[in-house]
């Protein structure tokens, strides 16, 4: 345990640690801030510069941006009615009028205090949960992990889309890209096509700087001569009386954002309409009508948003598998510094766990002090011309995709999934759920075989495993529900239910 | 609640054809590993995902093409999916991705930046060049200095410089 202690800290006491904590969060707020940048695309840019540096300086960068970059769009969401992040779609809803009536600086400062008590809440839950979920997943038969992983990719695919046809279209393309290369189990050959770079596989990060930062950037280009909107903006630091009132409420609503988060498959923008809806039910006389500018649904998007971060680390330190997107990409970084997240990972390795906490803690004071100052700096950054900001993520793009092995070859890649993913993203295709089967592929393929193995090839005797172990039912539960919920036919028979209003 | 009829994008229904008949080719592949030898083999995986995708791309083909067919033709498909800007910036893209290794990090981007934001800025080619000149310096110390990621040398002795700045640092401690 002293051990543990000495790991929970050395973020803070490390001066290069501390420094790229605070310009992690630091670059996060912004690049959540602006509306076309997201946590995704800094992190899958940024994740390649950082191969040759060694785990923990390449996770303190990492967990500030993420931490950084969900608080960061509720800026924007609050000042100009564009969610920066899918996770403040909810903080609009009561931010943006806010604004209107001139008090976007209070609202702006709840946020940030709401936000770092979300964080810190979240962080207790994955210090608390983690070696208990772990511990639990050493019980994990193989198809468990098999129905997990079909349980996230479901739940990205399924909530945040226009249909679940192309969200499991998305899943699917994701896992098989994954199997590109040689079988590691037959060293069998797939989707070769003879060509001996094509045996290693394709490098997901390239693809993943491609599927975020390229056809991101492309569809940007669509409104590039958009003008900016000035707000005027006020004193930001809350009054105690203010935070203190929305306690109860803010620990209730960050409960909910770290177990959402905690889910594989959701992260903060489900968390924070999920916590808005409970804010809502549960706040009997508001002082303003929801929708209108009622605090308290700032309270609940912005504690629940980043509550899920910390929550999103749990499935992924102790099961290997991503809570959201941006965890699908940190496991691929872990993946090259030779780390296997799972249940093994917090007993072989409980450094990383214990220097992930303390850093998310590390990274969420700094939230709380640039939140808070800098305001009159940040305007002016954000209003940075647009006519720079493309070409410079396109050329970082490129030259990280480059870093990756020095070849040219994963700059091929990344820019045709950028070009891909352009397209996939103007039919109303996800780019989540591709991602999370990039990274889940190897996990799902594996523990299939070794589940079909084991009952001799037989689907009844598999199927007979799946329903007799309360375990494995449960999770086929939820993917079923998740496949039901989302067909049409449900849907009508739902709203018959509900009966003509 | 009664289906609406959407007018779908332009170009959708190839796009999803496309991907369908991508998606059967996969199957095909997939098939070729080894075949239909048994649920564990190296193909099986592969084969149950390019069924799913498959179909969920046949369902995406039949609920576009049920959509109403949109009005305007290239015009449209111009405007929505393939803008002037998309089109210029893809070929500025590949051609920066070409020039990265003859020419070097330095010169390419460069080159690459100041094209771009003169392409973006409508002419306005000082103020394009300033703000290149602000980024490449910017983006040099970060990810060259500092991060000491390595970049294509190309044309410019590049490795010397910084080289040369790290011993200027080290020697004004």
């Amino acid at each position: 345990m002293p051990e543990a202690l000495s790991y929970l800290f050395s973020s803070w006491l490390r001066p290069d640690l501390l420094a790229l904590t605070a310009i992690g969060t630091f670059t996060g707020i912004y690049v959540g801030a602006i509306p076309g940048l997201s946590v995704t695309m800094a992190v899958s840019i940024l994740i390649s510069f950082t191969f040759s540096w060694d785990v923990n300086t390449a996770l303190a960068l990492m967990n500030g941006i993420y931490m950084g970059g969900v608080y960061g769009g509720s800026r924007m969401a609050i000042l100009l009615n564009i969610p920066g992040t899918p996770a403040a779609i909810a903080t609009a809803l009561d931010g943006y009028p806010l604004a209107k009536k001139g008090e976007a600086g209070s609202a702006i400062g709840l946020s940030t205090v709401m936000s770092v008590l979300g964080g810190f809440v979240g962080i207790a839950v994955l210090a608390v949960a983690a070696p208990t979920v772990s511990e639990f997943a050493i019980l994990f038969q193989p198809r468990d992990y098999m129905l997990l992983a079909i349980m996230g990719i479901l739940l990205v695919g399924s909530l945040s889309g226009e249909s679940l046809a192309k969200g499991v279209f998305a899943g699917a393309l994701g896992l098989l890209l994954g199997t590109v290369g040689l079988d590691p189990m037959t060293a069998e050959q797939r989707f070769t096509f003879g060509s001996v770079q094509l045996m290693s596989g394709i490098a997901p990060i390239a693809l993943m700087i491609g599927l975020f930062g390229v056809s991101e950037a492309l569809l940007q280009l669509h409104n590039i001569h958009a003008e900016a909107i000035k707000q005027k903006v006020g004193r930001i630091v809350p009054s105690l009386a203010d935070v203190r009132k929305y306690l109860s409420l803010s620990l209730q609503t960050s409960g909910i954002g770290a177990l959402i988060g905690a889910l594989p498959g959701t992260g903060g923008d489900i968390a924070a309409l999920i916590a808005y809806d409970h804010a809502k039910r549960v706040t009997k006389n508001p002082e303003v009508p929801f929708g209108e500018g009622a605090k308290e649904g700032i309270v609940g998007a912005e504690t629940a948003n980043n509550a899920a971060v910390a929550g999103a680390y749990i499935p992924m330190l102790t099961l290997g598998i991503p809570g959201d997107a941006v965890t699908a990409i940190i496991i691929g970084a872990l993946f090259i510094h030779g780390l296997n997240p799972g249940p093994l990972l917090m007993i072989e390795k409980p450094d990383i766990f214990w220097f992930t906490v303390g850093n998310l803690v590390l990274a969420n004071v700094f939230l709380l002090i640039f939140g808070l100052t800098g305001i009159k700096i940040f305007t002016r950054i954000v209003e940075c011309p647009k006519s720079i900001l493309f070409p410079l993520i396109l050329l970082l793009s490129v030259v990280g995709a480059f870093s990756i092995n020095n070849a040219i070859t994963d700059v091929w890649w990344m820019l045709g999934f950028g070009v891909f993913g352009y397209l996939l993203k103007l039919y109303g295709y996800q780019i989540g759920p591709i991602v999370l089967g990039i990274i889940l592929s190897r996990l799902m393929d594996g523990n299939w075989r070794r589940a079909i193995i084991s009952e001799q090839d037989s689907i009844p005797a598999f199927l007979m495993g799946i329903v007799t172990s309360p375990l494995s039912l449960a999770f086929l539960l939820v993917i079923l529900f998740a496949l039901v919920s989302q067909m049409p036919w449900w849907k009508a028979l739902r709203n018959r239910g509900a009966g003509p209003a | 609640m009664p289906n609406e009829v959407q007018t779908r994008r332009p170009g959708e229904v190839t796009f999803n054809a496309v991907l369908l008949a991508f998606s059967l080719f996969m199957f095909w592949q997939a098939y070729l590993i080894v075949g239909f030898s048994s649920l564990s083999s190296a193909g099986a995986f592969p084969m149950a995902m390019t069924a799913i995708m498959s179909v969920t791309a046949a369902i995406a083909l039949l609920r576009s093409a049920r959509r109403r067919s949109p009005q305007g033709g290239v015009t449209l498909f111009r405007k929505e999916v393939l803008p002037p800007a998309v089109v210029v910036f893809s070929a500025f893209i590949l051609g920066y991705s070409l020039l990265l290794q003859p020419l070097g990090f330095l010169l390419a981007s460069f080159l690459f930046l100041v094209v771009s934001t003169w392409f973006l800025e409508a002419g306005r080619f000082r103020r394009a060049v300033l703000l290149s000149t602000i980024s490449i310096v910017g983006v040099y110390v970060v990810f060259r200095l500092i991060f000491q990621v390595v970049l294509p040398e190309g044309l410019i002795p590049e490795r010397g410089l910084a080289s040369a700045i790290g011993n200027l640092l080290r020697g004004g401690n």
